[in-house]
């Protein structure tokens, strides 16, 4: 691990994902000239947090963090590697690094991927619906990106393996922990076939806010997104809402409208932010020119 | 004669075992000892059949009295043994019999005055009787309906000590009180038709009728999930003649044939309140065993509303009478067989508020809370399940309908025409439905057709089926193939199984 790798830790351990001002500030001086400049004392009076920096900076001890990540059996991406997903960097804030676990190959088939999200309480159809479309992508040589959760995530995931396709679980905890722990064999799987990815460092623990700061990879690293069935007040609407900030495509699939689990769908279509799609078909003809 | 002896019946579960009364009375100190491994309601005996026999005008020995049941070694618990050790006492005294008393069981409780109560589990003990040789029964007038369904035995019900006494001098038998109204086979109280809209469910119901197939009602509160349940018994089958005296038998052990009666031919319908536990649920008791709610719903359907909130162990509980259609209980004093043989029918909340439905804006429930709430319900249990239906709030076109739904009576008809076709395919095997063909079978001789096979088969490859829901979708398949009047289970069957037991769509 080189040196630039670690200032990165360094810096994944510093702040929080999705901070805009950081993010800026490290895409303008690079990962080792903008710990100096926080060492220096440069953002004392620009930040409110500016000398409790610098201490924590003090505190952080390069050795014990690149040790966190290899013990983990991880490995760090940044925008110096060739396979970092550039469209990332289509984000207001796009992560510093990324940590991954699994297949570190898996991340070129980033570059045609799909990413299907819903709710962690599907019903039987919509469990289905994202197998269906994980494994018809897969089939048609997309590779899939969810996240870690049960339901529609898990069922996406499983489509994929099952196709023998490449999938990518984007996490909001560290890559070594697993969460929810009943998704472990999931885990497990997708080391073998895939990658998880995460823009916290390992043993880092799941906190709600991570989740939805983590939905913006998700709407950002894939060429368009899927969402299966989302209730009213769903997670997956933010994914929705971040991937069309950004003019990724997203699609949302129907469902009857006495289901609550579809309602968030429909209000997604109802609200033009998303294409209706029916069929593996139907998001072929929406996306598949763009991938010639 | 100072010897006398008197035959009765001690019941464990539904099984009778003949108890002899004797009684002894000599010279000595007036005392009385009851030899036999009483419980405390016989112990007590003591002090009502000596006021019985003094308000009735007969004598209380004042000598030493000895009575013994034996096989000494039995427990034997309740009162009664009252009567026949009455009865026995009499004997001793002088009271000479006009007919052969060893060919007569006697059993019944004694009130002070000397009338005769009725007593639980007269029925089972009549049918082990007869199953004996016996052909005389004197029981409580109370409970000679229960008599009504055994062959072979006369029951005399009597209602006072005095009866007993002209009976056994001259053979009078006491008038019946209360004449018995005309046989009530099959008038159930509740009607399907009572319910309004509600398509998918109703099928569901139907399919569950025509092949015992155990069901899960998903809806939220008030939308009819405990109607609809209540009405499978009403489109059910009628009982068979054994089948009717074996449930009034156990209700009879329970103490609850007063709420039945005993030539009814309606199913019964059980619906124990999700506090039940598990013994109640099952069966049980230290002194007296007494048989569950799932015996109790034998031949007929067991209801579990709100079954999530049931404390956890109670459904498990379930299992192994799901399993095998009987439960065997064992206490200290021996192992109780029952019969439970039961149609379960489970009623759940989508969440734990109830309102997670239609948009479901309202539910307060997180998601974790929604997705814990049904994984309550185990996963052995869940696969007991071959149905799950979705009750949802009827639409206000349904409400406002004045379009009546089809009544008990045209379902019925249905379930028994399409019972009588698998009747007849399975004839020669030990199961009469379909829920109950064997895996193997399943695989050699009931197959479905090619098309069918062949979906079950993709969603079997893309993991979507266990091999248990496989065999499950099967035996669906082949009661929807029997309603539909269809020799075997083709693709549409199929698929319409497959929706059945995955609750979604069923049409």
């Amino acid at each position: 691990m080189s040196q630039d790798d670690i200032s990165h830790l360094v810096l994944l351990a510093l702040f929080e994902g999705g901070n805009e001002y950081w993010s800026s500030e490290y895409l303008a001086y690079g990962a080792s000239t903008l710990l100096d400049r926080i060492t220096a004392g440069e953002y004392v009076n620009q930040r409110k947090n500016g000398l409790k920096l610098i201490a924590t900076l003090k505190l952080l001890d390069r050795d014990y963090l690149q040790d966190q990540v290899e013990s983990a059996g991880a490995f760090v991406i940044t925008r110096k590697d060739a396979d970092w997903p550039q469209r990332l960097d289509d984000l207001k804030a796009p992560p510093v690094a990324l940590i991954g676990r699994g297949l570190r190959s898996t991340l070129c088939a980033l570059n045609n991927s799909l990413s299907i999200v819903g709710t962690r309480n599907p019903t039987s159809y919509g469990v289905r619906v994202a197998g269906d479309f994980a494994a018809g992508a897969v089939d048609r040589s997309w590779s899939i990106v969810s996240g870690g959760a049960f339901g529609i995530d898990s069922a996406a995931h499983r489509g994929a393996i099952l196709a023998e396709g490449q999938t990518i679980a984007i996490l909001g905890c560290g890559v070594n922990s697993v969460f929810p722990s009943g998704n472990d064999r999931l885990f497990r799987e997708i080391v073998e076939t895939g990658v998880l990815l995460s823009e916290v460092l390992p043993n880092v623990h799941a906190i709600p806010a991570r989740f939805l700061i983590r939905n913006r990879l998700i709407a950002a690293i894939s060429r368009a997104t899927v969402v299966v069935e989302a209730a009213f007040r769903s997670g997956s609407l933010r994914t929705a809402r971040d991937a069309a900030e950004i003019f990724r495509p997203v699609m949302a699939v129907p469902g009857p409208i006495t289901s609550p689990t579809s309602d968030g769908c429909h209000r997604l279509i109802g609200e033009r932010t998303a294409e209706i799609v029916t069929s593996i078909a139907d998001f072929m003809e929406l996306v598949g020119p763009l991938s010639e | 004669m100072p010897l006398a002896r008197v035959k009765s019946i001690a019941l464990l579960g539904l099984r009778g075992d003949i108890v002899d009364i004797e009684v002894d009375i000599s010279d000595g100190l007036p005392g009385y000892s009851l030899l036999g491994l009483p419980d405390a309601a016989l112990l007590e005996s003591r002090e009502r059949v000596r006021s019985a026999l003094q308000n009735s005008g007969a004598t209380w020995p004042n000598k030493r009295v000895t009575v013994s049941l034996s096989p000494a070694w039995l427990h034997k618990s309740g009162s009664g043994f009252d009567l026949p050790i009455a009865t026995a006492l009499m004997l001793a005294q002088g009271l000479t019999p006009q007919m052969d008393l060893n060919k007569a069981i006697v059993l019944g409780e004694l009130a002070l005055d000397g009338s005769v109560r009725s007593i639980r589990g007269v029925l089972p003990a009549l049918l082990s009787a007869a199953e004996r040789g016996f052909t005389t029964a004197v029981i409580p007038m109370g409970n000679v309906v229960e008599a009504e369904g055994v062959q072979g035995i006369k029951a005399v019900g009597i209602s006072h000590l005095r009866e007993l006494i002209s009976f056994i001098e001259g053979g009078a038998i006491p008038e019946k009180i209360n004449q018995i109204s005309e046989p009530n086979p099959f008038q159930p109280m509740v009607d399907l038709s009572e319910v309004v809209g509600q398509e998918r469910a109703r099928y569901a119901l139907e399919i569950a009728a025509i092949g015992g197939h155990h069901l899960l009602l998903i809806g939220p509160p008030g939308t009819g999930k405990t109607m609809l349940a209540e009405r499978i018994p009403t489109v059910m089958p009628p009982l068979s003649q054994t089948q009717a005296v074996e449930v009034s038998a156990i209700h009879s052990v329970a103490g609850a044939l007063m709420s039945r009666s005993t030539d009814s031919r309606t199913p019964p319908f059980v619906s124990p309140h999700h506090t039940t536990t598990a013994t109640a649920m099952v069966g049980g008791g230290s002194h007296f065993i007494k048989p569950g709610a799932c015996s109790m719903a034998h031949c007929g359907v067991l209801f579990i509303d709100e079954a999530p909130e049931c404390s956890s162990g109670v459904l498990d509980s379930l299992r192994q009478p799901l399993e095998s259609g009987s439960v065997a209980i064992s206490r200290a004093m021996g192992t109780v067989t029952f019969p439970a043989d039961f149609l379960l029918v489970l009623a759940a909340n989508p969440c734990p508020c109830g309102r997670f439905n239609g948009k479901g804006r309202t539910c307060t429930c997180s998601s974790l809370q929604i997705r814990r709430y049904l994984q309550r319900l185990s996963g052995p249990l869940m696969d007991r399940i071959d149905i799950r239906s979705f009750v949802e709030v009827p639409s206000r076109t349904e409400l406002a309908s004045s379009l009546v739904g089809e009544s008990s009576l045209v379902v019925r008809e249905r379930v028994i025409a399409a019972r009588e076709i698998a009747a007849k395919r399975f004839s020669g095997d030990d199961w009469f439905l379909n829920s109950r063909i064997p895996a193997r079978e399943l695989r050699e001789r009931f197959r479905a057709r090619k098309e069918g096979m062949a979906f079950l088969h993709t969603e079997l490859d893309h993991q979507r089926l266990s091999a248990r829901g496989y065999h499950k979708v099967l035996r669906l398949a082949w009661t929807i193939a029997d309603r539909n009047g269809v020799t075997s289970p083709g693709l549409p069957e199929v698929e319409s199984a497959y929706h059945l037991r995955q609750g979604v769509e069923p049409r």
